[in-house]
């Protein structure tokens, strides 16, 4: 029985080449991507501008990603991020216009975000409902929330002053990729160094040794889904801020996208776990195919087709690779 | 004997009065129980008794209707697992050992891990975990993933934890299911070792040879209430079994068949990865044990001949008609059913209920032109209950509320629904109590005299020779030797097993 429970993790061990291939597998698809569009469309593909485009188009998908890695993490997934990327930045719009100050605004928005983190969480973690109907659930109402919001309509009109955030840049470098940047790097430590997050993995793990080592597992539940929601709510701002508008949907779609690229990252890893380095790469080949798509001309609904088969693809090689024996 | 041997016997911990109610049903009813520091005191009690509730209420997973819980003459609330910790009581759970995806280092520091201001001490840690690990005498790397440890090594972290929390009192639920003999003696040195540092050892086992080997005292649970305890030095497991069953321990093993019929089972050349050409005959009234050590090839046999794993070459007849193809259908359609050995993994569906379970290999047979007949899928689970005495509330009851016992008759009601000719058994009472396990022969028993021909594999040895007509020792993939059961004792046996002359 206990044997059943433990999950042996096969990678061939005799053959280093091989070995690198199943645990940089992730890795070569990205250098592998970056050849073929590099030699489909050198003159435009390889140029520091099309790099710099690349790291924008991702920037806020790499931070509702890290969100998403999270509650991951912690064996959970939240299916609302989009929707309360979306709410976020549609609060914080809204205010504007009613003429908030900006920093009030914005920490509104950042509350509206965390209290739909811990909404999930307690529905989760406390009335026991699956992580997959309960955010289904809030991604329901919170997208409804969005729509009461904007009043179904595209807002218009916000202050000059707000526009830093998303379209500035600072040496030549999108203000966007800083803010990734930061929420990556601590993202990163935090599961790697800290108690919380430590207790994080030890969850994802299972849950119930951790609760019989004493780890008060609603409470690091509830908190890694507030988390998530705080950080949907930083994405969802700065795309706001980009973009100058807010929309009643305009970041549910990087749901499946963050989700996706958790997917592929953990692949990255022997044991299988959701990891912030390997959610990066996730979200960057998701960045770099849609870019490529577009530069050689494919349209965006073969894109979309294309990220499908390769979330599959990603996972039918982990479950591969820790199959048990 | 406490003149022989003086002992403390302040008792340390003292349960009392216990009583739990789980939707009416009473696993507890007055349970007691007195340990004292630096003892091993074993819990005993047939599946059902109360044991797992009470070993749950003191690992403060359970909150109890009513009763005291004393440590030092004092009164404990255990409202939870940390509560239980900070009483000083910790319990080892074989199946809920340790996270996989963590390193051992921080496996043993689970709950505790040594941090300043929020962030993890990597160097504390470290230390934390070598030493916990030396105090048991183990050189387990602390940078090694656990989850790609070998049993005994994930018990040995999760006893290290333990230590880490300096309990006074140890709970122990089974900690032996998946360890080797010698595995096993080495955890009973280190049990011994922490007793007499005077930590009091609550040890579980249905393995009663372990308990006398082990124990100081024990104590018997019956029907949720303490029925017995004492000396293990001054009683015996006649007593012990008396006690748990509350009636005289009928002979465990139903007699022999007089004679047996032709031949139903064939075997010719059959080989797998690493089976490699056995050839076996099974008459009918005739039950084959398969012996072996782990990973010899005996539960692959099982599984080649089943079809739920293909054969690389050989025939396998049934009644003299060769099975015609190699999947687990062509062996169902020629009358071959199978018991897999993990009974929670490939044996029962947990959530169905007790007719979801007895009824899905049966379902053509029940229906009419693809409509299933509700009405006969009960009729088949009510007979099936009655003949094979499975303890439930009835046809509804979800089979994870059984008892392992119960379960256990679920799944050979379920396959013997289609009255097969051949019938391969895997461990079929691993994880059983006592009456049920004798339940279980008599009914192996009973299909053998029918005309079912009984393929068994056990990793008891007395279950192996107790039930069997004869026992087939494989080794590496080969059959070794055979032996007549009613002449083969014990040792014969496993010196087989091992490859020593026999």
């Amino acid at each position: 029985m206990a044997q059943a429970d433990t999950v042996s993790i096969s990678v061939p061990t005799s053959n280093l080449p091989l070995r690198l291939l199943w645990q940089g597998g992730l890795i070569v698809a990205l250098l592998l991507l970056i050849v073929i569009f590099g030699a489909l469309r050198p003159e435009v593909f390889l140029t520091v501008g099309n790099l710099r485009n690349i790291l924008e188009q991702v920037a806020i998908l790499s931070i509702i990603a890290a969100a998403q890695t999270v509650v991951m993490v912690a064996g959970d997934f939240d299916l609302s991020v989009g929707a309360t990327a979306t709410l976020s930045g549609a609060v914080v719009a809204s205010l504007l216009i009613a003429g908030w100050a900006l920093p009030l605004a914005i920490v509104v928005g950042l509350l509206v975000g965390l209290a739909a983190g811990l909404t999930n969480g307690v529905l989760v973690a406390s009335l026991r409902l699956s992580p997959f109907i309960a955010t289904l659930a809030t991604m329901t109402s919170i997208g409804g929330l969005a729509y009461i919001v904007t009043g179904g309509t595209t807002l218009y009109g916000l202050p000059e002053e707000f526009f830093w955030i998303g379209q500035s840049r600072p040496l030549e470098i999108p203000m966007p990729i800083f803010f990734a940047a930061v929420v990556a790097v601590i993202v990163w430590v935090v599961l790697r160094f800290t108690v919380i997050g430590r207790r994080w993995y030890a969850l994802g793990g299972n849950q119930d040794v951790a609760r019989l080592a004493g780890i008060n597992v609603s409470l690091a539940r509830v908190l890694a889904f507030g988390v998530a929601g705080l950080g949907a709510a930083i994405g969802g701002i700065i795309l706001v801020s980009r973009l100058g508008n807010a929309t009643p949907t305009g970041a549910n779609h990087y749901m499946l996208y963050a989700i996706a690229a958790v997917f592929l990252g953990m692949t990255l890893l022997r044991s299988g776990q959701a990891n912030l380095p390997g959610t990066l790469v996730g979200v960057l080949i998701i960045g770099v195919m849609s870019n490529g798509l577009n530069i050689v001309g494919v349209n965006s609904y073969v894109q979309q087709l294309l990220i499908g088969i390769i979330i599959i693809a990603a996972v039918a090689l982990s479950a591969l690779r820790t199959r048990r024996h | 004997m406490n003149d022989a041997k003086p002992v403390n016997t302040a008792d340390l911990l003292v349960v009392d009065g216990l009583a739990k109610d789980f939707d009416g049903v009473r696993a507890l009813r007055g349970a007691q129980l007195e340990v004292r520091a630096g003892e091993i005191h074993a819990l005993l009690g047939e599946n059902g008794a109360g044991k797992s509730t009470l070993v749950k209420v003191l690992a403060g997973m359970v909150h109890p209707d009513s009763g005291t819980i004393r440590l030092d003459g004092e009164p404990v609330r255990l409202g939870s697992p940390r509560a239980a910790e900070r009483a000083g009581i910790a319990v080892l759970h074989q199946e809920l050992a340790i996270i996989p995806t963590l390193s051992v280092a921080e496996n043993i520091a689970l709950g505790h891990t040594p941090s300043r201001g929020g962030f993890v001490s990597w160097s504390a840690l470290s230390r934390l975990a070598r030493t916990q690990l030396e105090r048991l005498g183990q050189s387990i790397p602390i940078d090694r993933l656990a989850g790609g440890l070998s049993p005994i090594q994930q018990t040995m972290i999760a006893l290290a934890r333990t230590l880490v929390t300096e309990a006074r009192v140890l709970i122990l639920d089974e900690p032996t299911a998946a360890l080797t003999d010698s595995e096993i003696t080495r955890l009973f040195e280190i049990l011994r070792k922490l007793r007499d540092e005077g930590v009091a050892i609550i040890y579980v086992s249905h393995r009663l040879e372990e308990v006398f080997d082990l124990s100081d005292r024990y104590t018997v649970m019956r029907n949720g209430a303490t029925v017995a305890t004492g000396e293990i030095a001054s009683t015996t497991v006649d007593d012990v079994i008396r006690a748990m069953v509350g009636r005289e321990p009928g002979e465990l093993y139903p007699p022999r068949a007089a004679s047996t019929g032709p031949v139903v089972l064939e075997v010719r050349g059959v080989a797998g990865s690493r089976v490699g050409g056995l050839d076996l005959q099974v008459h009918a009234g005739e039950i084959v044990a398969i012996g072996g050590l782990a990973g010899s090839g005996r539960s692959e046999l099982l599984r080649l001949l089943s079809g739920a794993q293909r054969r690389s070459s050989g025939d396998v007849l049934v009644d003299g008609r060769k099975v015609a193809g190699k999947g687990v259908a062509a062996s169902l359609a020629a009358g071959i059913a199978y018991v897999p050995e993990e009974r929670r993994a490939h044996g029962v569906d947990l959530e169905g209920t007790v007719t979801d379970n007895i009824t899905v290999a049966s379902l053509r047979e029940l229906s009419t032109a693809g409509w299933m007949s509700a009405r006969r899928a009960l009729d088949l689970t009510r007979r099936s209950i009655a003949a094979f005495g499975i303890r439930a509330h009835g046809p509804g009851q979800p089979v994870g509320q059984l008892s392992g016992g119960n379960q256990q008759k679920v799944v050979l009601a379920k396959v013997l629904a289609r009255a097969p000719r051949v019938l391969l058994v895997d461990e079929p009472t691993r994880g059983i109590d006592v009456g049920a396990r004798a339940e279980i022969y008599r009914l192996l028993r009973q299909l053998s005299a029918a005309g079912t021909a009984i393929v068994l594999v056990s990793s008891d040895l007395p279950e192996l020779i107790g039930l069997a007509d004869r026992v087939i020792v494989v080794r590496n993939g080969r059959i070794v030797s055979e032996l007549a059961a009613h002449t083969a004792d014990e040792e014969t046996v496993l010196a087989g097993f091992y490859g020593k002359a026999s």
